[in-house]
């Protein structure tokens, strides 16, 4: 059984403050699909989006299957003169770190393998958890919150566009072919656009809260 | 859909704090990590617009060697020759790609002297009580947020160029010390934006709409 919470809680969860300005707004009971804007600053400050866990679980999944699809196969292959080499993400970060220039190839590495790795994975575990109606353990708190703070630095999106870049610049010097890895990535780019459009994180939390 | 505000008080005047992660709101004494995610709370982030400072100038200090020095530098066998990131697009523009070289010079030139801008301009109206229009002020700070880490192309560039290109004695790409420095840039210019609180910019709003109001009524 859960315990009832102390009343200020309560009186407190009527109203709902403006992320981006901090203005007081009446809690709303929202419709499915509906969301509230800041009467203000015009911020959306309220989300009730339908089915949210399984179609951001399923984004998810979705997403952590091209990432990994993406780590283990070549995304790109240039032959010239004879001479062939393709690459793998690990084969650029590898790369950095044999030319003296380690901290960029550690780099390269959190942002486009380790960060959103696991932000894929918190995110997965929290919603799977949830999903089965599995109980909510505190470590899920700090699971979803991790996610949500590592977004911004989770840059598979921007990778892409660097590798576009980087084939425009060599395509004059040697022949150049995209590997499974790159369209893996592209596709990931539309996996996390999904995520973000799918996943309610008023709802989640408030199911982290209950399921406790 | 606007949601109807309780006579425009923000949570810091009725005493109450938001949750940064989980939205839920508590009394602004009470020190204890917020009961439903387990956040530190606080009211408006701490010491903000110093820390945009000191993230701002580490950035802006850095900018200067990622432009003077080459980014990368190309072996082969008809010499050697090192880039810049202005070089760099000059030559994807003689190449003929001049999308691509646009592509870059946003990036890598047009975003973080805009960020670099803005970020002086919203630290400045908080310090100086500026009036700034409050919704530039606020879609500035989102396009802050938004933009920053579309700097960071020319970094995987130069990274996917030296790892493809190791063709022994016949083309040879290196990075050079210049993208370390474009990469430290872009990282502190990152946490510059995030660490300057937009709540921050509204305060400074409602305060001077409230002297406005006084000088009226007087």
């Amino acid at each position: 059984m859960a315990v009832a919470s102390p009343i200020i809680d309560v009186s407190f969860d009527t109203l709902t403050a403006c992320s981006g300005c901090d203005l007081l707004h009446h809690h709303r009971e929202l419709e499915l699909g509906e969301y509230a804007r800041c009467e203000r600053c015009g911020d959306v400050i309220q989300t009730c989006k339908p089915n949210t866990i399984e179609r951001s679980l399923a984004a998810t999944l979705t997403a952590l299957f091209l990432l990994l699809i993406s780590l283990i196969t070549p995304f790109l292959a240039l032959s010239r003169a004879g001479i062939t080499s393709s690459m793998s993400v690990f084969d650029a970060v590898e790369a950095l770190w044999d030319t003296q220039m380690r901290w960029l190839g550690l780099l390269t590495l959190a942002l486009i393998i380790v960060l959103p790795l696991a932000r894929l994975l918190l995110l997965g575990w929290v919603l799977w958890r949830l999903h089965f109606g599995r109980k909510a353990r505190r470590s899920m708190r700090i699971a979803f919150r991790w996610a949500l703070k590592l977004e911004p630095w989770a840059m598979a999106d921007i990778f892409v566009m660097g590798v576009v870049v980087s084939l425009v610049k060599i395509s004059t010097l040697a022949n150049l072919s995209v590997g499974i890895a790159f369209w893996a990535l592209l596709a990931l780019v539309g996996a996390s656009i999904l995520i973000n459009a799918s996943l309610c994180k008023d709802t989640v939390w408030t199911r982290l809260q209950q399921n406790q | 859909m606007d949601t109807t505000s309780t006579e425009s008080v923000t949570a810091k005047e009725a005493g109450l704090k938001r949750c940064a992660s989980c939205g839920r709101l508590q009394k602004i004494d009470d020190t204890q990590r917020c009961t439903k995610c387990g956040a530190a709370v606080q009211s408006r982030r701490s010491k903000s617009i110093q820390r945009a400072w000191a993230y701002l100038v580490v950035g802006m200090i850095a900018y200067i060697p990622a432009n003077i020095t080459p980014i990368m530098s190309t072996t082969s066998f008809t010499g050697n020759s090192e880039d810049t990131i202005m070089t760099g697009i000059f030559s994807l523009m003689s190449s003929g790609s001049y999308f691509v070289a646009g592509i870059v010079f946003v990036a890598s030139i047009c975003i973080p002297i805009a960020k670099f801008i803005i970020i002086i301009l919203l630290v400045l109206t908080v310090q100086l009580n500026w009036n700034l229009s409050e919704h530039t002020q606020h879609r500035l700070h989102g396009l802050t947020e938004f933009i920053g880490r579309w700097s960071m192309i020319d970094v995987f560039v130069v990274a996917v160029l030296a790892a493809l290109i190791q063709l022994g004695g016949i083309l040879t790409i290196t990075p050079g010390v210049g993208i370390n420095a474009f990469a430290v840039s872009v990282v502190f210019t990152m946490l510059a934006a995030s660490s300057l609180d937009p709540r921050l910019l509204w305060d400074v709003q409602a305060a001077a709409t409230t002297l406005d109001n006084e000088r009226v009524s007087s």
